[in-house]
């Protein structure tokens, strides 16, 4: 009987349980135009070289603040660089810093929330007064600060998102392991005599991560526009390789005479961050249906 | 509720404690010498070796950490390195314009949130509700940057009816101050009025499902009076809450707010530290936001226990 309790569950449930999460994610009204607007950011940021009609760093001071016409969709900025053409490489700073922070959030922050709701006493009580103390600053204050001493770039951006979001994960996998590991299935497993690594695995970990990866969806989008908002101050990655915010800091000089400049990289920035809501949306729909807004 | 004011006092001390400790270790962060970053290359040995000694960068980190909680505690957070003025001096002088900024932000935004919130929860599935979730869509995902400079490129451009950058105080010259403080306050409350316009649908949205709602209804009360006095105060638990996590947010914007409008405040301060790599200004600023913003939590958690009796006797 413990066994049968602490045996994984079978394969073809757990297939079958994912294809109708995914069904269900798909039904949402509006989660293909983010399922769409998410795939052409990553084809687009995989395939730049390809698809960018002209070099995003070379400068053409013959045809500087050119309107957007046929051979510059997006116009040109104020040493002559194709707007569309940077444009399409931003998104692959954008992606990188979204995902990549919160890659690191997600390791890092369940990592320690898994040490902490395991461990209890006092590694619980330090762990958790950590998180609640970077909790504590403002995430845009904390990014900043973070970023100022580790170098203005896209790794100092990214390593400060991803301590700035990790905090979430943690309080987030700490809970999940104390709710999962009060079941009577980790009890037989441990009656069993199961060493508690294993339980972390094969247990605590499957049961969790419905959450974590709703949180990582919704968190995503917030940690581009974070790198948005520090390399519009001037902190992510340096001119003249582009990003969005820092494309859309350079054209607030020229607002009134090409506001394109500004327009273009700001309609991709927040398309990509609408289509990326729609998608946590989605997902967090399917997977946990309790929480629709 | 004394019980939970010292409850939750106490509470705060190591997460405070733990705050010092992380903004301590920031300028030890810095790839190689802190000193050398922070000053050119040709600044004489002499001044690189008084402020070194300033800073007490010398001693192990544990008696710079003892020295530096002391002088804290003392109220002193350090001087900057380019006006020589102590770090309270330089956030005096900029308290004020944040201030504003952010009070008439929050009350733009409850403004526009809460009729959006009420109406869009009291019409759900209609042409209105559909209006109030995608403005929250809108204000949620528009970054605050790029709004700010919509509002400068119709309102300041375009139709030049308001100051695009500068600051003037409202208390000495009210109209021109108000007018200077526009076009900040609203790219700072649309986001926050987004958030609450959301939350304020949801929780009454639960309310309105409750038992008591349906008695309210079948007494043939009509429905305003409902949602007055049944549905609305019940709804408002959570907007509080989500008032107070949006309070770094709030300061946060507030920093991007500044720097696009060119508005004298805390968080044009921050940026400009930053960039002059004047980390005893960074730390000392980033230390009284981190405090302020523990503080105001301390408060939100504090209001809950007056608005929800509930909570009080937990």
């Amino acid at each position: 009987m413990a066994t049968i309790l602490v045996a994984p569950a079978p394969s073809r449930s757990v297939r079958d349980r994912r294809w109708s999460t995914l069904r269900r994610a798909a039904r949402a009204r509006l989660a293909p135009f983010g399922a769409a607007v998410l795939l052409l950011a990553i084809a687009v940021a995989l395939l730049a070289p390809v698809v960018a009609p002209y070099n995003p760093l070379k400068q053409n001071l013959n045809n500087t603040l050119a309107r957007p016409d046929w051979t510059h969709l997006l116009g040109t900025d104020n040493v002559g660089r194709d707007v569309f053409s940077r444009v399409i490489y931003g998104t692959r700073v954008s992606l990188v810093a979204g995902f990549g922070s919160v890659v690191i959030a997600v390791l890092v922050g369940g990592l320690l929330g898994l040490l902490a709701g395991y461990a209890g006493g006092r590694v619980d009580n330090l762990v958790m007064r950590m998180m609640d103390a970077v909790l504590s600053f403002p995430p845009l204050v904390l990014a900043l600060a973070l970023g100022a001493v580790l170098g203005a770039g896209l790794t100092g951006v990214v390593i400060a998102l991803g301590v700035v979001y990790t905090p979430t994960f943690a309080r987030l996998m700490r809970g999940q392991v104390l709710s999962i590991t009060a079941r009577e299935y980790v009890d037989a497993a441990r009656a069993l005599g199961a060493p508690g690594w294993r339980i972390a695995w094969s247990h605590v970990l499957p049961n969790a991560t419905a959450p974590i990866v709703v949180q990582a969806s919704l968190s995503v989008a917030f940690a581009i526009l974070a790198e948005a908002s520090l390399s519009f101050l001037g902190l992510g990655i340096q001119p003249p390789a582009a990003s969005w915010g820092s494309m859309i800091n350079a054209g607030r000089g020229y607002l009134q005479q090409a506001p394109w400049i500004v327009f273009g990289p700001g309609a991709a920035l927040f398309i990509t961050v609408v289509g990326l809501n729609f998608v946590g949306d989605a997902i967090r729909d399917a997977l946990d249906p309790r929480l629709r807004a | 509720m004394g019980r939970l004011v010292l409850r939750r006092l106490l509470a705060t001390i190591p997460v405070l404690l733990l705050v010092t400790a992380g903004v301590f270790a920031l300028i030890h962060l810095t790839p190689g010498d802190p000193i050398d970053v922070m000053m050119a290359e040709s600044v004489d040995a002499s001044v690189k070796a008084n402020l070194r000694a300033e800073l007490g960068l010398d001693p192990p980190l544990y008696i710079q950490y003892a020295a530096w909680m002391g002088r804290l505690l003392r109220g002193d957070l350090g001087r900057s390195i380019r006006n020589r003025e102590p770090v309270i001096e330089n956030v005096g002088r900029r308290i004020r314009p944040s201030l504003q900024l952010a009070g008439l932000a929050m009350a733009i935004s409850l403004v526009v949130a809460t009729p959006i919130g009420i109406l869009s929860a009291a019409r759900r599935n209609t042409s209105v509700d559909r209006f109030g979730t995608s403005f929250a869509l809108f204000g949620i995902c528009m970054p605050n940057f790029l709004l700010a400079l919509l509002l400068i490129f119709f309102f300041g451009v375009k139709l030049r009816w308001l100051p695009i950058s500068g600051y003037t105080d409202p208390a000495e010259e009210l109209v021109p101050g108000l007018r200077s403080l526009v076009l900040p306050a609203v790219t700072l409350g649309l986001a926050l009025a987004a958030v609450i316009t959301r939350t304020l649908r949801s929780s009454m949205l639960d309310a309105l499902s409750e038992d008591y709602v349906r008695t309210a209804r079948a007494k043939g009360l009509s429905e305003w009076m409902v949602i007055r006095g049944h549905v609305l105060k019940n709804a408002l638990i959570p907007v509080v809450t989500v008032l107070g996590l949006q309070l770094g947010t709030l300061i946060g914007g507030a920093v991007i707010t500044e720097y696009v409008f060119a508005l004298p405040g805390v968080g044009r301060l921050v940026v400009d530290a930053v960039f002059a790599r004047d980390y005893p200004l960074v730390q000392g600023v980033v230390l009284l936001i981190a405090v302020g913003f523990i503080l105001s939590n301390l408060l939100v958690d504090l209001l809950y226990g007056w608005i929800d009796p509930r909570i009080r006797h937990r």
